[in-house]
């Protein structure tokens, strides 16, 4: 078992700027019960502007006539902020009013689409073609969708509200229907901005942090907070928030995938490099200045690589550096360079050391939405690319969960296989974990979760449980107390939850179908595109991620379907001048940064030192660095 | 509602041939169910009250009184049996969940669970939480048990309503009934009300603190009457404290009062006040702002919703005697409103919401084949 995490990579981050983003904050009040009070205009502009980060540049908001429904936004300018696609903004017959969230990529076709059937355009924007494409299409417009979105549309024919959004759960949304009024918003906290939220905690939320290192969706650490789920949708009525209905499901791609069939073995690299170019360019806007920050890993070199190829000719890439790295092995900085130097793109490093973790670690916690013990380096990632004047960012994460980058594609069906008969036994699993429990302390570096091999490892569930679990299930008594560790897991019911996510994979239990499908729903979702969301946005910051993207998926869903094992190789070759060798070739090392340290000194190490299993010599950084974040949520 | 006609069984407390809040929350509900066009009947079931014709929608058919659980059981199994099909089974009450849900499995039927009040505020055993998780609709009489619910419940927030409370149309402002003014002793006087039983396990419904609050505001009213409507075990304790606060001449406990009468003793009064922490609703509240009075009440339970968040009335920290006497202060100097508030807890409302939710509750899958089971 590898150790228990790894902080992500600093440095796949891409920036760029172009011409049309809408990287804002909703937020919107439906009183849809006969007997609630009528919005509020004080509560929402409260919710809306407690977002001002996400959209420092504008504030829209819009009422209905009769009181009942209320919608906010907040705007970030790149270039124009043009009043006529200002946000609220409404149908031309008024009866659609959409805020929205992210970035429709494929806007210009579907808008081509649409005028082809009549519908007249007001404005460039991508916001109008959702009007347009809703009253073509209802909520089958979702599949048509590219991109990365988030949005609160009101159908005054349906008198209802629908709450929308992306396949992969990029863009946050959430709400709290307390039984007569529904509010939803992009953050957690711009919601508890709003008096009228109950703040009681959600023992399931509380519980799956400490599990996973995030909070699993759809709870958030408060019982009356929901998100919307990824790849959902759901229906505010005169009886309150619906059940949500998914329109998009991965583990349903995957099994779909065994359905079609593979192009010529010779003609692989060719039909992925193709994939790959065709959703770098769709999140790409050309002939603007484009920027990358820079790693020494396949994900992000392959995206500047490809970003060449679509067009993109003044690349300026950036890479963060540490002091007490320099000279070592772990030090990223020259291979990144190496890279921009292959692609020759304008090369930046930034420095970044403990004093400025220290100074910036309260504004850190202040932006964390949900707590996560992720996302210090997205914060750094975000700051440099903001200070470099950047306001628009491309991602290269969710490279490792489609190609298999991350160890447990090549661990976990080795665990399933050698313990799945074991795990069968009855008590087996329980005993060794408590004998684990009793004996561990006597000896120094035993991993504090191997004592749960024989409970979890024999099944995906239980095996990603414990490859990914930041505490197990038997630790949550002594960090919450019995009775709130009991509500947690009877709420959560863990492994029931991981199970859920591969569900619609049927009887396709490929090993490289089912990891990715945990880790892209789990893992991704809940941690890395969270983390990315409220580290970029508190820097003004859009953040875009061709490698997590629908369209990709469904079509290297049938190749990678039977696969094993790292298949970033074909990443790095699928760029016209391929990645050098010194990175394509590189095994995939625990990336490590100081921060890690820095995460447990100065004044938060007091916030763990109190808790018994945490004073431990072996407890990993993230389980102290789980109570400091914690508690700041 | 589906193009099927609903057929419905609802098993309850009572509803017909009784008095009180929820034999009249059921009275409300099937009369809304049995409105809409999509309903082919209700079967009733109920454990109290009688079987009566006046007043009871066509297609609501009484099949019996259950008095003891067994009874009840035993009706309720043949109902479900011999009517053609069940399309959805309406649960009155959180004990009965269990009988529901097993009768649901058989029969192919989905259960909506109604909760009135304190009875879903705790942690109830494994049989009921078992129950719970199997019902698909649940409605909640305010904001506030639903939150309590959903703490314990696993159940998906998406699948638990607000259904409040309505308050009957005799329930308007009026004259004063010289009578009631005769036999309470009011005339010249400035009336505090509260109506409710006096039980000792519901001390939380706050008479003690309104007599605390009494003790300072006879200094500033000295001329104020508070009438405590109801009977029960708590009383000689409340009389106590009456005697000990030396407020013999500005209280008077006038014992039970038939429904009949409550209209008039309402208008009696300048102000109701029930700083209570445990109420699922509060009709009380609704009547007494229907007639025209002002209202005080906890901002802690379920007394926020017929308040509306205080819209509607005035809204107090119950364990703070200070804040209740200076709430009610305010209440005597306000001026009476000329219409009621409470419009919008209608019948007409009530119905509407309800027979929407009957179509939700139609909604879900049926049984494992996806095919209703047929009598």
């Amino acid at each position: 078992m590898n150790s228990l995490r790894t902080p992500r990579p600093l440095t796949t981050l891409i920036v760029n700027e172009c011409s049309n983003p809408n990287m804002c904050g909703i937020a919107g009040i439906h009183a849809y019960h006969y007997a609630a009070l009528p919005v509020a205009q004080a509560e929402l502009r409260v919710m809306r502007d407690h977002m001002q980060l996400r959209g420092p540049d504008g504030k829209g908001e819009w009422f209905s006539i009769d009181g009942r429904i209320g919608l906010g936004h907040r705007r970030l300018a790149i270039i124009d902020l043009l009043e006529r696609a200002a946000q609220p903004m409404h149908s031309a017959d008024g009866q659609l009013v959409v805020s929205f969230n992210g970035e429709i990529y494929n806007y210009r076709q579907l808008r081509q689409q649409l005028i082809a059937k009549g519908y007249e355009f007001r404005t460039e924007s991508d916001t109008e073609v959702l009007l347009h494409l809703y009253a073509d299409k209802g909520t089958a417009m979702l599949a048509d969708l590219r991109g990365m979105f988030a949005f609160a549309l009101w159908d005054a024919r349906k008198q209802a509200t629908l709450l929308a959004r992306d396949p992969y759960g990029i863009k946050p949304l959430y709400y709290a229907d307390d039984g007569w009024t529904c509010r939803f918003a992009s953050q957690v906290k711009a919601l508890l901005a709003s008096s009228k939220v109950s703040r009681t905690p959600e023992p399931a939320g509380i519980a799956g942090f400490y599990l996973f290192g995030s909070v699993p969706e759809p709870f958030t650490l408060y019982q009356e907070i929901r998100a919307v789920p990824a790849g959902a949708y759901l229906w505010i009525t005169a009886t309150g928030a619906g059940q949500p209905q998914h329109y998009f499901d991965q583990g349903r791609v995957w099994a779909n995938a065994a359905q079609v069939s593979l192009p010529p073995a010779a003609e692989i690299p060719a039909f992925v490099s193709a994939a790959l170019h065709d959703t770098v360019a769709s999140h790409l806007v050309a002939d603007v200045p484009v920027g990358a920050f820079l790693s020494a890993g396949i994900d992000s070199g392959a995206l500047v690589g490809l970003m060449r190829d679509a067009g993109q000719q003044q690349i300026r890439t950036a890479t963060l550096g540490f002091r007490e790295y320099q000279g070592t092995a772990a030090d990223e900085v020259p291979l990144a360079a190496e890279v921009a130097r292959h692609y020759g793109v304008e090369h930046r490093v930034r420095m970044i050391d403990e004093a400025e973790f220290q100074q910036d670690l309260p504004a850190i916690l202040a932006a964390m939405d949900q707590p996560s013990i992720d996302g210090i380096n997205s914060w750094f990632v975000s700051k440099a690319a903001h200070e470099a004047g950047l306001k628009v960012a491309v991602s290269g994460v969710g490279g490792d969960e489609l190609f298999g980058g991350y160890p447990s594609f090549r661990e976990l069906p080795r665990w399933v296989r050698r313990l799945w008969l074991p795990a069968a036994i009855p008590g087996l699993g329980v005993v060794t974990e408590q004998l684990h429990a009793a004996f561990a302390p006597l000896f120094s570096g035993v991993n504090p979760k191997a004592g749960g091999m024989l409970r979890y490892g024999g099944s995906y569930a239980g095996a990603w449980l414990l490859k990914r679990g930041l505490f197990m299930p038997k630790d949550l008594p002594a960090l919450l107390g019995e009775e709130l560790a009991a509500a947690g897991l009877h709420r959560l019911q863990p492994l029931r939850h991981i199970n859920n996510s591969l569900r619609s994979l049927g009887g396709n239990r490929f090993p490289h179908a089912t990891i990715a499908t945990l880790e892209s729903s789990l893992y991704l979702r809940n941690q890395l595109l969270r983390d990315t969301d409220w580290a970029s946005m508190a820097h003004s910051l859009e953040v875009r991620t061709p490698l997590v993207d629908s369209v990709l998926l469904q079509t290297l869903a049938p190749l990678l379907l039977r696969v094993r094992g790292n298949q970033k190789h074909l990443l790095a070759a699928s760029p016209a001048k391929a990645l050098p060798s010194v990175v394509a070739d590189r095994a995939k090392t625990g990336f490590t940064t100081p921060v890690a340290h820095w995460q447990q000194r100065g004044a938060v190490a007091q916030h763990w030192q109190q808790i018994p299993l945490l004073r431990t010599e072996n407890c990993p950084w993230a389980r102290r660095w789980a109570t400091v974040v914690r508690d700041a949520g | 509602m589906p193009a099927e006609r609903m057929i419905m069984l609802a098993l309850v407390t009572d509803a017909y041939g009784a008095g009180g809040g929820i034999a009249q929350y059921n009275r409300d509900w099937l009369a809304a169910i049995a409105s809409a066009e999509g309903c082919e009947q209700i079967a009733v079931i109920a454990r109290h009250g009688r079987i009566v014709t006046n007043g009871v929608p066509s297609k609501v058919h009484q099949l019996g009184i259950g008095k003891g659980r067994l009874s009840f059981l035993m009706r309720a199994t043949v109902a479900s049996l011999r009517l053609p099909r069940v399309d959805v089974i309406f649960c009155g009450h959180l004990f009965m969940v269990p009988l529901a849900v097993v009768l649901a499995r058989v029969s192919g039927a989905q259960v909506w669970l109604q909760l009135h009040g304190i009875e879903a505020w705790e942690r109830p055993g494994f049989l009921l939480r078992w129950a719970v998780e199997r019902v698909q609709l649940v409605t909640a009489v305010s904001r506030h048990t639903r939150r309590l619910f959903l703490q314990w419940a696993r159940c998906t927030p998406e699948s638990v309503k607000v259904l409040p409370n309505t308050v009957a149309g005799e329930f308007t402002p009026g004259p004063l009934s010289a009578d009631l003014q005769t036999r309470h002793g009011t005339a010249g006087r400035r009336v505090l009300l509260t109506v409710s039983r006096l039980a000792a396990s519901e001390q939380y419904k706050g008479h003690d603190r309104v007599i605390q609050a009494l003790a300072a505001l006879r200094l500033q009213e000295p001329d104020l009457l508070y009438l405590i409507a109801g009977e029960g075990d708590d009383k000689p304790r409340l009389a106590a404290l009456v005697h000990k606060l030396q407020l013999g001449e500005h209280v008077r406990f006038i014992g039970y009062v038939p429904d009949a009468e409550l209209p008039a003793l309402y208008r009696l009064a300048d102000v109701f006040v029930m700083p209570s922490s445990g109420e699922g609703f509060g009709i009380v509240f609704l009547q007494a702002a229907a007639t025209g009075i002002p209202v005080v009440a906890g901002d802690s339970d379920g007394s926020r919703d017929p308040l509306r968040d205080g819209a509607a009335g005035y809204l107090v920290a119950t364990s703070d005697t200070q804040a209740i006497a200076a709430q009610i202060s305010a209440a005597l100097k306000a001026d009476r409103p000329a219409v009621a508030d409470t419009g919008v807890f209608c019948t007409k409302n009530f119905a509407a919401l309800a027979v929407s939710l009957a179509a939700l509750s139609d909604s879900g899958p049926k049984k494992a084949t996806g095919e209703k089971v047929k009598g």
